[in-house]
């Protein structure tokens, strides 16, 4: 049995930047937000505000609305200002994009920490452990997950933290997807030689996991994690749109576009700032995905 | 009942109160063209059903409800006068004891919509049936007055003893105390006929036999009702009605801001059309810019009272040196500008219980600071009572139906200037009654509510938020405040029958209520409707802040 030779890790990294345009551009995009989300308090302080303070004078008296034209933007609010608050929109955009990169780096790991081992243990252990992992992947994979964790925030008392239990809903979720792609890999692995030479020695499953399968699973793990990041931010941008992701008046991205919907028609800039940001990061995170998938994977066409 | 009236406020206007005048309560052009009788006329409305039961309605007198049911007495109100009692089935009631007991006679020759005459005892029926378990929701202002603490209904075979019907145009009610404002009383639902001995089945509200102009033609849920004339209601026998359109049809389940849109829009049949919900800031925001639809905005002149309930049961708030805090604490100006955009839409800050347009009302402010607050005064009554470095974890309770996030948003970025730290926590609606109107020992320490009195009465304003008896058990006392002096004084004014005595009574409860703080008034709340240019006669008088519906027509 054939199976794709994987490269090394970073030197993939390497030659997709170099050749792969869009890749290049996805991860600058991820880069710079990254940043950005990094260093938000500074930022703001450069700016001169901050995602809470209301601000009247910043309205039009008449309506509420942002004073100044595309949503009051001007050299002192560089996003304008939210309606009906005066709340800088570049200060919550920023510390938003806190908010998505915590949830949605964090929920990826837990979801691909728990995809791998679970997967590897249902590929590598057979029998019965596999069958009911393979079972449960099923059962999750068709699980109403949304309808599961509005009914939780909901439930879920006010002192617990809510950015913790995302991370953990949206993470625990996310497993079924890895763990498949880990079985499958694992269960072709283990027939290697190098694998069997493992087992023969007496390794323990851990050791074997460790030493020998992980290090040949890095490459689809990171396409997968990466692949999935903006999925598991767009799924808190989602939460906080239904009003059960993180609470106000922490800035969310979903919040400010479930907010900003309403306003669409009289304030564009309002659903424009926050919206483009959640497009750009889930955007960037895809490019440099597709990116390395192409590149650890020969069995895929790559772009040039 | 506050937490109740302010969904059932919400309903009403969903279901179907419309239109004042914008906020200088100019008229709006279409209003001032004199409608005729015909035409169809349709309201657009964001519920999934109306609740034609009296028994189980918490409609006020000129809305929905009022369209199909007339009741013993009706409401007469029009911009810049206050609203009075009149004669709706009966009259408007006569006592000889006091207030104690409260005697009514019913007009000649009322017919319900089936052909059959209206007697007392169809009057007595329906209150009756409003005591039945099976048909509880509705206003019970009338319930304990009546002694019906152990009644369980009409349905198994018992009569209410306090209420007595000598001939069939008589109806005596016996009251277990002296209460001045029983014909007000007279006019919430549960005083609308009921035939006797009917009524028994779980889904009357779709086919309640009518005593008003209209009657339930078709009703299909969550899609539309459809009310066609009643050919036994007589005109000459209602003051309170003008029954100018021949059919009315209601359409629920309606987006409001799609109905804003269709209704800015103004094209066919939406001409004749107006929503009965409140136009939110972002749709009062559009509308501005278009000259048409901004015509037809009508903006009521005040309307219920918007507060934040602080809950006086559970520590630190036990304590009225920190509420008082709250008082400079909140930032009016902001609340106003996140619940409407502006202040003129709006409406005025508030700083007593008593609403505006209100019998005896006086004007006070004991905690006089800027519209924005006065938080280091806030933080040096915080420090006199201990709490130096202010507060932490308070939680904040809304209900999510009530679309408020934005309002406590800007309560929480107030209060945060004083150092009190502040979490919301959105509630379903039926999570947050059960927590705010039905837990005995609840763990909120804040809650928006708005109260819109039930009757123009201060007794309405005060009663149902600040007594003793309203705490808990389905009550609006959200605050929790219980103060046997102020309990004695509303019972005290509760049974002066002269308005103008009784008024000064409810004035001085409202200062000293407000002098140990519970609640922190917030606004006057606006509310702005929006009708179609050939909707006539769609006024917001004084009280209630909702529009007229039983005088609206349509023009040719």
């Amino acid at each position: 049995m054939s199976t794709p030779v994987a490269r090394s890790v970073p030197a993939a990294i390497r030659s997709v930047l170099a050749r792969d345009r869009w890749a290049l551009a996805g991860t600058v995009t991820v880069v710079v937000i990254g940043l950005v989300a990094i260093f938000a308090n500074v930022l703001t302080a450069i700016e001169g505000h901050d995602p809470y303070t209301y601000d009247a004078t910043a309205l039009d008296p008449n309506t509420g609305l942002p004073a100044g034209s595309f949503g009051g933007v001007s050299a002192e609010h560089w996003f304008g200002v939210e309606p009906l608050t005066g709340r800088d929109l570049f200060a919550i955009v920023v510390h938003g994009a806190r908010t998505s990169f915590l949830i949605g780096l964090l929920a990826t790991l837990v979801s691909i920490g728990l995809g791998v081992l679970v997967g590897a243990a249902a590929g590598y252990l057979g029998g019965w452990i596999d069958r009911v992992i393979t079972w449960s992947a099923d059962v999750f994979l068709g699980f109403p997950y949304l309808v599961f964790m509005i009914a939780l925030g909901a439930v879920v008392p006010a002192e617990f933290p809510r950015a913790l239990l995302l991370i953990v809903v949206i993470g625990f979720f996310g497993w079924p997807s890895t763990a498949r792609i880990v079985r499958a890999q694992v269960l072709t692995l283990k027939e290697r030689n190098f694998v069997k030479a493992a087992r023969v020695l007496g390794a323990s499953p851990w050791q074997v996991f460790r030493t020998e399968l992980l290090p040949n699973l890095w490459g689809p793990v990171l396409v997968m994690a990466t692949l999935s990041v903006p999925g598991k931010i767009g799924l808190e941008a989602a939460l906080s749109f239904l009003g059960v992701g993180v609470l106000p008046p922490t800035p969310s991205w979903g919040r400010s576009i479930s907010a900003a919907i309403d306003w669409v028609s009289v304030d564009p800039a309002y659903l424009f700032f926050p919206g483009l940001a959640l497009f750009a990061v889930t955007w960037g995170f895809n490019a440099l995905g597709d990116g390395l998938r192409d590149a650890l994977d020969p069995r895929s066409v790559t772009r040039r | 009942m506050p937490g109740k009236k302010l969904l059932a406020v919400v309903l009403i206007g969903a279901l179907g109160v419309s239109a004042c005048g914008a906020n200088d309560q100019k008229p709006s052009d279409a209003a001032a063209a004199k409608p005729d009788k015909g035409g169809t006329l349709r309201i657009l409305s964001e519920s999934r059903t109306i609740n034609f039961d009296p028994a189980k309605s918490q409609s006020l007198a000129i809305t929905t409800l009022g369209l199909v049911h007339r009741r013993l007495t009706g409401w007469q109100n029009a911009v810049g006068q206050p609203a009075k009692v009149v004669p709706d089935l009966g009259d408007t009631g006569k006592t000889t004891d006091g207030g104690k007991t409260w005697t009514f006679v019913l007009q000649e020759g009322l017919k319900f919509s089936d052909g059959t005459p209206i007697t007392s005892a169809d009057v007595k029926w329906g209150v009756e049936r409003s005591f039945a378990p099976a048909f509880g929701g509705g206003l019970g202002y009338h319930k304990d007055l009546l002694g019906g603490a152990d009644y369980k209904g009409p349905f198994e075979g018992k009569e209410l003893d306090s209420i007595e019907t000598p001939d069939a145009k008589t109806i005596t009610f016996k009251l277990t105390r002296p209460y001045g404002d029983w014909p007000w009383i007279a006019s919430t639902p549960a005083f609308a006929p009921v035939p006797k001995g009917k009524g028994a089945e779980a889904d009357y509200q779709e086919h309640a036999i009518a005593s008003g102009p209209y009657q339930i033609a078709t009703y299909s849920k969550g899609v539309e009702v459809k009310l066609s004339r009643n050919p036994n209601w007589d005109g000459s026998k209602d003051q309170v009605r003008a029954g100018l359109p021949d059919d009315v049809v209601i359409q629920l389940g309606q987006d409001a801001s799609v109905v804003s849109q269709r209704l800015a829009a103004d094209s066919g049949d939406d001409q004749s059309a107006f929503g009965a919900s409140f136009t939110s800031p972002a749709q009062l925001a559009q509308l501005q810019a278009n000259a048409s639809a901004k015509s037809r905005v009508v903006t009521s002149k005040s309307g219920a009272i918007a507060y934040l309930a602080l809950n006086t049961q559970k520590a630190p708030l036990n304590n009225p040196k920190v509420r008082q805090a709250f008082q400079y604490a909140v930032n009016k100006s902001a609340y106003q500008i996140a619940s409407a955009g502006t202040a003129a839409l709006a409406g005025d800050a508030a700083t007593t219980l008593i609403t505006q347009g209100i019998e005896g009302r006086e004007q006070f402010d004991l905690y006089p600071s800027k519209p924005e607050g006065d938080p280091e005064k806030a933080k040096a009554l915080l420090a006199e009572a201990g709490f130096a470095n202010g507060l932490d974890g308070l939680s904040l309770v809304l209900n999510k139906s009530n679309n408020q996030t934005e309002k406590a948003e800007a309560i929480q970025a107030a209060l945060a200037r004083a150092n009190i730290k502040v979490n919301i926590r959105s509630l379903e609606a039926d999570a947050f009654e059960t927590e705010t109107n039905l837990s005995d020992n609840p763990t909120y320490d804040l809650t928006l509510s708005s109260w819109q009195p039930d009757f123009p009465s201060a007794n309405a304003n005060i009663q149902p938020l600040f007594a003793t008896s309203e705490i808990g058990k389905g009550g609006y006392n959200i605050s929790r405040y219980s103060n046997p002096e102020v309990d004695r004084l509303i019972e005290e004014a509760q049974s002066t029958v002269d308005a103008t005595e009784a008024g000064k009574k409810w004035a001085a409860i409202d200062k000293r209520i407000l002098e140990d703080s519970p609640v922190v008034p917030l606004i006057y709340t606006r509310n702005s409707f929006i009708h179609g240019s050939k909707v006539g006669n769609f006024f917001i008088a004084d009280f209630p802040a909702y529009p007229n519906y039983l005088q609206v027509g349509i023009t040719k």
